[in-house]
């Protein structure tokens, strides 16, 4: 027996069947037919939408944690044509505020949507917060503006802006030879030029990651994490870097020298505190680098320009023969005034015979013949076994970009004469840069450990500060031997009465004048004038380099150099908070 | 009166009739009670993740803007600004022959600056949303009814001296 109501039960499933069975063939069929594809496709576009995520530029600080490099906001202003009412006051508008040439901007924004296929036209990008918020209050109150009878009410809607960041250098000049910049002009492949920008420009840059933004928000997930570039905190204190690059332009300027360079490092962990040189380009305007550095004017002479440093380099020939046991501070040399090496004659700087004297005197009056004797009594293979151990076969692996080093020619070298042997001794026929000067005299002044020269200090990744440690890259000579160089090197200073002095504090320095090779050989018209200093003798804290290209006052090293050295170390002690000898081994002792 | 007559019970058609609507009421009334817990949280959901996109933009303008301070901040104390607001104050460096030096006991010359925090060995990384904002209704019972019994049982006790 049936049950009560069959047939009704009957016919009202077999229509819901066949209305779920149309259902259902109408799904087939529309997932088939020839648009579908297509349809498909289009309704993915609103799905959400990729995007390239560009996490923003790690900041630089110097060791005191100022700014030195940073990030500002900027903003991109464009056409939005679906929007545009009215394109006479758009174009005007931006002519007035933006500078934008008026005819252009007006046939761009009378652009249909769609038409080029374009909806969104850039009139212009990194536009200033100020001007972005000239445009803001003129379009609110053209928007708020209450419409009078037959009146056209001036529209800005179509005008958007989209803010971003952009590289910003908030010291302007101030250290960027060593900091280089950012091509933030291209905003999708910028990259770093020069100095730490471009030294560490991927980690500054951090990834990029391409995530995909549900339009559905039942299918919104968090944004994956995406840390910023690292930050890096320099060795250099701003300062000291600021002091160092006002001498420096004082020094040029009287001195009428063509470029000058001055390294100001901690002998103790060859951490850079400062490193001045000229000319410097405002990084905000790196474009105008160029005409700031016409070819082949170096972006940092301190690292990538090699010259022949002269007799600052008898520092170095001193202490492989103190340290070879060749020769004590007492030894006696008689200087006839000239000496034969390799079938050439050596003279000194003066061409006069200073007679006997010891090797304290043949640093204070800086004798090339003296320093040839010690090098010929080295010989060849120690004297170049402890160049190339000071570091001058080599890059000093500074991290900034653009080091260069000039080949050292060494004994079997088709270019390396005998005479070689004797000029390399007080720093003639022999290329080196500042830095490389600066990086093997720091064992002189730290107890015979020749610190790697660094700049970056310690560097912030994922918000956790990670230090970089100190690297001693050699012992080219021991400890006692340190200790005796500078002793003479501060006695010679004493007994000369240099200019180089600083009241209340013992200085140990050595001045260099180097003839300038030319294609004709020497020219001692114009010279390169450069000082090496660290103090205080017993407790070495710092080590200044100075390097002036040219000087028109005069041709010496002891006149241009080291009045340039005397006026740094006066400011320095005071910025390191270094007391006067006295008062810090008075305050010792107690 | 031998015979007993059994009386054949039926109900009422319009009783069937009735208690097969009752029934059918009642299934909707839970499939629709069902549906609505559904959209309530779902509806919820949806709300959440328009807040997150919503804060997760608020973020980057703020990260933006904190940048563009510091960086405006650092502008306005930079070296130059600082010597000319020097030079305007009538202020001048120190003579070092004028100064006076005295010991102080437990002084810590300055070190160099720390921004953030050293890197920590014991570091957990933990996902920025929990996974309840992300789990279905359907997840939901899988985990906590269906397989509740299954899943050890932690009692976390604590004891207080």
């Amino acid at each position: 027996m049936k049950p009560p109501f069959w047939t009704r039960y009957l016919i009202l499933s077999t229509i819901c069947a066949l209305v779920a069975l149309g259902v259902i063939i109408q799904m087939v069929r529309i997932q088939n037919i020839p648009g579908a594809k297509e349809i498909m496709a289009q309704s993915e576009l609103y799905a959400g939408v990729k995007e390239t995520i560009y996490p923003s530029r790690g900041n630089i600080y110097d060791r005191s944690g100022y700014l030195l490099a940073g990030n500002e906001t900027t903003y991109e202003v464009g056409l939005d044509l679906f929007q545009i009412v009215d394109p006479e006051t758009i174009a005007t508008v931006t002519t007035t505020i933006l500078g934008l040439d008026y005819t252009e901007t007006l046939v761009y924004a009378r652009n249909l949507p769609g038409e080029n296929a374009r909806y969104y036209i850039v009139l212009t990008d990194f536009v200033s917060s100020d001007k972005i918020e000239q445009l803001n209050i003129l379009k609110e109150e053209y928007a708020n503006r209450p419409k009078q009878k037959n009146e056209v009410r001036p529209s800005l809607a179509g005008l958007v802006w989209n803010a971003h960041t952009k590289r910003s250098y908030p010291e302007g000049d101030l250290a960027s030879n060593l900091i280089g910049f950012f091509g933030f002009l291209d905003r999708k492949e910028g990259h770093g030029f020069f100095g730490v920008e471009e030294a560490y420009n991927d980690l500054l840059t951090g990834t990029p990651k391409e995530i995909y933004m549900a339009s559905d928000p039942q299918l919104v997930e968090a944004l994956p994490e995406i840390p910023a570039g690292a930050s890096l905190v320099l060795t250099i204190d701003r300062e000291i870097q600021a002091m160092a690059e006002a001498v420096l332009e004082n020094s040029v300027k009287w001195s009428g020298a063509e470029a000058g360079t001055i390294i100001i490092s901690d002998p103790r962990d060859g951490a850079i505190l400062a490193m001045a040189t000229t000319p410097r380009l405002d990084p905000n305007e790196y474009w105008e680098y160029d005409k700031i550095f016409p070819k082949p004017t170096p972006f940092n002479r301190a690292v990538s320009k090699s010259y022949e440093p002269g007799s600052v380099f008898k520092v170095i020939t001193m202490a492989a023969a103190l340290d070879r046991g060749i020769v004590e501070p007492d030894t006696l040399f008689y200087d006839p005034g000239y000496i034969e090496v390799g079938g050439s004659y050596i003279y000194n700087w003066n061409g006069g015979a200073w007679g006997n004297q010891d090797m304290t005197g043949c640093m204070q009056h800086s004798l090339n013949v003296c320093l040839a004797w010690i090098a010929t009594e080295l010989g060849e293979k120690d004297f170049y076994r402890y160049i190339e151990d000071f570091g001058f076969n080599r890059n000093t692996g500074i991290d900034v970009a653009g080091e260069i080093h000039w080949p050292l020619r060494v004994p079997g070298d088709n270019q390396w004469f005998e005479v070689d042997l004797g000029t390399n001794s007080f720093g003639q026929g022999i290329a080196v840069t500042p830095i490389q000067m600066v990086m093997a005299i720091s064992a002189l002044a730290n107890e015979g450990k020749m610190m790697a020269p660094h700049i970056v200090k310690s560097m912030i990744i994922n918000n956790h500060q990670y230090e970089i440690n100190p690297v001693v890259v050699g012992t080219p000579i021991k400890a006692e031997t340190a200790e005796t160089i500078t002793h003479m090197l501060a006695v010679s200073l004493l007994e000369e009465s240099s200019s180089a002095l600083v009241n209340g504090y013992e200085i140990a320095g050595k001045t260099g004048t180097a003839e300038i090779p030319t294609e004709f050989g020497y020219t001692n018209e114009t010279t390169n004038t450069s000082f090496v200093g660290w103090g205080p003798t017993d407790n070495p804290q710092f080590l200044v380099y100075i390097w002036l290209e040219k000087p028109s006052i005069s041709i010496w090293g002891s006149d241009v150099a080291a009045p340039v050295f005397q006026e740094i170390v006066q400011n320095l002690v005071i910025l390191l908070d270094i007391p006067p000898d006295a008062v810090r081994q008075n305050l010792t002792t107690k | 009166m031998k015979n007993h007559l059994l009386q054949a019970y039926r109900q009422a058609p319009w009783r069937v009739q009735l208690q097969w609507i009752g029934l059918f009421l009642l299934g909707l009334v839970l499939i629709s009670f069902v549906a609505g817990v559904y959209l309530n949280i779902s509806g919820r959901a949806a709300a959440a993740g328009r807040q997150i996109q919503v804060m997760e933009n608020r973020i980057g303008i703020l990260k933006r803007e904190i940048n563009d301070l510091a960086t405006q901040l650092a502008s306005i104390t930079s070296a130059e600004q600082m010597r000319s607001r020097v030079k305007n104050t009538n202020l001048h460096q120190m003579d070092p022959n004028l100064a006076l030096y005295i010991k102080v006991p437990g002084y810590q010359p300055r070190t160099s600056v720390v921004l953030a925090p050293p890197p920590n060995a014991n570091m957990i990384e933990k996902p920025l949303l929990q996974p309840q904002y992300t789990t279905s209704l359907w997840d939901w019972f899988v985990d906590n009814i269906w397989a509740a019994p299954d899943k050890p049982i932690n009692i976390d006790i604590k004891v207080n001296p």
